[in-house]
């Protein structure tokens, strides 16, 4: 009996493990996480609090952003040396986390077409958008309760012919 | 009898919210009601459990559109519009008249996508003889949504035309923004006694938006009347401290105003 049940308890407990395993990669913890690489992330950036950072949209007020959104508007608007590329359409969406300081890291980048498929941009406007959101520096910290959180933010880029046309959300 | 039963045992499923799973039950269909059950767990929307819950779904019942439309959820909201369009693309596959609104209302509300949004409401119209329904947050009818995809595009007279329509319908009840877009409109098209009649109608319907009273600010300010331009413009600015103004939590809705937007006017009043 013995014989039959231990290599029945391995074997069971083999299979669940490798099936947590394998549900644990195919989703992260939480659609749209974003983990520390140390080949594209800033080392000294950190989070308060790992295992709970925010999505913008939880704490109820929108972006936060001193000035509200007009001033993201404006400084692209202003800064952004964006010349016409034909051909250049879609959306480049750049997400990242504001931490409990307001400093902000972990910057990702996608690029879509028109048609919602992925999309690489010209190496050179992908660069312009990426640098001049990781210098926005009015980011509010989100509060709740007197608490201070992180949380996950993201800008869409309208582009049009290179153009930049209208930023989300 | 049977008929009223069944209308009522389906209607749930029609309009968009939570499933129905009974309807499965009566069907016999034992596959998809274990799949919708599994779907009906709260696990925290975009949490690991979550999304295989609706694998799980899936699994059981592949025509469940409402799995595949909840489970990509998260990615909308968190600006991964490219998975978001493959989940929610399978939903409208399985279930066009129930999810063509919907994925147009977010291709305008989240993406700006005014050409795709309009797509999607029209071509939810022409699969349908009933009404075709309301923006998923209740804030607009779908023709009004469509309207303003067309000002967005350019074309204001045409969405000044489709709002009055919309308006004119039998049995329609005005949302709580209809008016305060109709007379921005009216605005933007010169025509300024509109934008009045609009703006004062918004008002009058939910006077708890700086919206209002900087639009109708900005047409007396065209009619060079700068008495009650900077009296509107000063009612924004208290409106707006006080958070009376237009909120969305996800994006920035059209026609919404800041406090820079009112202190600009303001120093031109004074």
């Amino acid at each position: 009996m013995k014989q039959i049940l231990l290599p029945l308890i391995f074997l069971t407990t083999f299979y669940s493990c490798s099936q947590n395993v394998q549900e644990s990669e195919k989703y992260p913890l939480h659609v749209g996480d974003i983990s520390f690489d140390k080949d594209v992330d800033d080392p000294n950036f950190k989070v308060c609090n790992e295992n709970r950072v925010f999505q913008y949209y939880n704490f109820g007020k929108g972006i936060q952003y001193k000035g509200e959104k007009p001033v993201i508007n404006q400084y692209f608007k202003d800064q952004a040396n964006l010349p016409e590329r034909i051909g250049e359409n879609g959306f480049l969406t750049i997400r990242f986390i504001v931490n409990c300081e307001g400093r902000t890291g972990r910057f990702r980048v996608q690029g879509m077409d028109a048609d919602y498929k992925e999309k690489k941009f010209d190496k050179d406007l992908t660069d312009e958008l990426l640098s001049l959101t990781k210098q926005l520096d009015g980011w509010i910290v989100a509060t709740h309760d007197k608490e201070k959180f992180d949380y996950y933010q993201y800008l869409t880029f309208k582009i049009e012919n290179g153009k930049l046309i209208e930023i989300m959300p | 009898m049977t008929r009223a039963v069944l209308i009522l045992v389906f209607l749930p499923i029609c309009v968009y919210g939570q499933p129905n799973c009974n309807v499965y039950k009566l069907k016999g269909d034992s596959a998809c009601y274990h799949g919708c059950m599994a779907s009906n767990v709260d696990f925290g929307q975009g949490s690991r459990q979550s999304q295989l819950q609706f694998d799980k779904a899936i699994e059981l019942c592949p025509t469940f559109d409402y799995a595949y439309s909840e489970k990509a959820v998260p990615y909308l909201k968190q600006g991964d519009f490219v998975t978001w369009r493959k989940l929610i693309d399978k939903a409208v596959e399985l279930n066009p008249i129930g999810q063509l609104g919907y994925r147009g209302w977010c291709r305008f509300q989240f993406i700006r996508d005014y050409k795709g949004a309009i797509e999607d409401i029209e071509r939810l119209s022409s699969l349908t003889r009933f009404d075709i329904g309301y923006s998923i947050n209740s804030d607009y009818h779908l023709n009004v949504a469509k309207a303003l995809c067309y000002k967005a595009l350019g074309q204001k007279e045409k969405a000044i035309q489709i709002m009055e329509k919309q308006f004119s319908e039998k049995d329609y009840s005005p949302m709580t923004y209809d008016y305060l877009h109709l007379g921005v409109l009216k605005m933007e098209t010169g025509d300024n006694d509109g934008a009045i009649l609009y703006l004062n109608k918004s008002i009058a319907y939910n006077d708890y938006m700086a919206e209002n009273y900087y639009y109708l600010g900005l047409t007396y300010k065209r009619q060079k009347k700068m008495k009650e331009f900077k009296e509107n413009m000063e009612k924004a600015k208290a409106y707006y401290l006080k958070g009376y103004k237009r909120f969305d939590p996800y994006t920035s809705p059209l026609d919404k105003i800041y406090l820079s937007d009112i202190e600009r006017e303001l120093n031109v009043a004074n």
